[in-house]
């Protein structure tokens, strides 16, 4: 009996394989869409203003996925450190023919938390997060909530922290 | 030359050609998605409580003895109103073949009926309150999300359940299936 010669093995198993043998499985939320949080400090933004303190939330969103900009909520817990409501960047800009002009964010946005360090005293912080997403032309989620944490340490002071980077400019395009 | 050379040529066409066709049809139909099980009886399929754009209660159970394709839907999901002209042609041409689309947001009631008016909607768009994700996950929605289109016959008893994008000539060819018409 002959044997099957490698390479022909092969190709008959590349024809075999070539369906997927289960369905494209949308991910879930917590892996399309992952927060993580860090304790920022940065130099003052022009001659006379304070330093900026504060949690930066960075999202990595997965390939296909997109968060909504104008339905994301944060919430610090406890709130009596912050100092104003979250900076969240423009976002990718989208013409919907329905809903009309909104924004979106692919890939990775960072939204930052400002506090005030004359009041943040050491701790656990948790900043609660209730997000909308979709997978490109296949799904949307309903309202998610993820959570993330930072500890602010004892003896917490401006030069213990990395600045802040500059966010980058906001590109152009739309959701499909 | 080796025998099997040809047949391994045959072999990596085939494979190539299997492959063309996959990426092909990925890109015309999203790739199903597999429904969990249902965990709701027909009587409580029925009888679950909505409204309508008017504010007035309804239930499915009005539609008895027909074929329901009950949608769970938003405003702001774009691939759920991407699905959604494909029902309205199939209300028309299955309305008199005892089919009944019914859809079911849980949403600004405004932004439903400017949503309704402007695709020409021509079957229920009612509202539901904070149980609506939990009905659909009761019928199959294991992920939660949207859309999320549930079959049932004229009893109530869910006869398939499609989470994702249900594109229309695989739901006609469900509803012919189903009806035997």
């Amino acid at each position: 009996m002959k044997r099957i010669p490698p390479l022909l093995a092969a190709c008959v198993a590349a024809a075999a394989f070539a369906a997927p043998a289960s369905p494209d499985e949308p991910l879930d939320p917590d892996k399309a869409f992952v927060p993580t949080a860090r304790l920022v400090a940065s130099a003052p933004a022009a001659a006379g203003a304070g330093e900026r303190h504060g949690i930066d939330v960075e999202y990595r969103i997965e390939p296909g996925y997109y968060l909504y900009r104008n339905r994301l909520k944060f919430e610090l817990h406890p709130a009596e450190i912050l100092t104003g409501p979250p900076e969240v960047p423009a976002g990718i800009e989208v013409d919907d023919p329905f809903l009309g002009k909104s924004a979106i964010f692919r890939d990775r946005v960072t939204i930052h938390i400002p506090f005030a360090v004359s009041i943040a005293r050491p701790g656990h912080y948790r900043v609660r997060i209730v997000a909308q997403g979709c997978a490109e032309d296949r799904i949307c989620y309903s309202p998610f909530v993820q959570e993330v944490a930072v500890n602010i340490p004892p003896g917490y002071r401006v030069m213990d922290f990395p600045a802040t980077p500059a966010p980058p400019a906001a590109p152009k395009g739309f959701p499909r | 030359m080796k025998g099997w050379l040809p047949l391994a040529g045959i072999g990596l066409l085939a494979g190539l050609a299997g492959v063309s066709l996959w990426l092909a049809d990925r890109h015309a139909t999203p790739p199903a998605i597999e429904a969990g099980p249902v965990d709701a009886s027909p009587a409580a399929i029925q009888s679950a409580p909505f409204r309508d754009g008017q504010g007035a209660p309804r239930s499915l159970g009005q539609f008895a003895g027909k074929v329901l394709v009950v949608n769970f839907w938003a405003t702001w999901c774009t691939p759920c109103r991407e699905e959604m002209p494909g029902f309205v042609k199939l209300q028309s041409r299955w309305q008199d073949r005892g089919v009944q689309f019914v859809g079911i947001a849980q949403d600004d009631p405004a932004k439903v009926a400017a949503f309704g008016r402007e695709l020409g909607v021509n079957y229920p768009l009612w509202l539901g309150e904070e149980g609506v994700m939990d009905l659909s996950r009761r019928l199959g929605n294991r992920l939660g999300v949207l859309p999320h289109t549930v079959l049932l016959d004229g009893q109530g008893r869910v006869i398939e359940s499609r989470i994702g994008v249900f594109a229309e000539p695989v739901l006609e060819s469900r509803l012919a299936a189903i009806t035997g018409k």
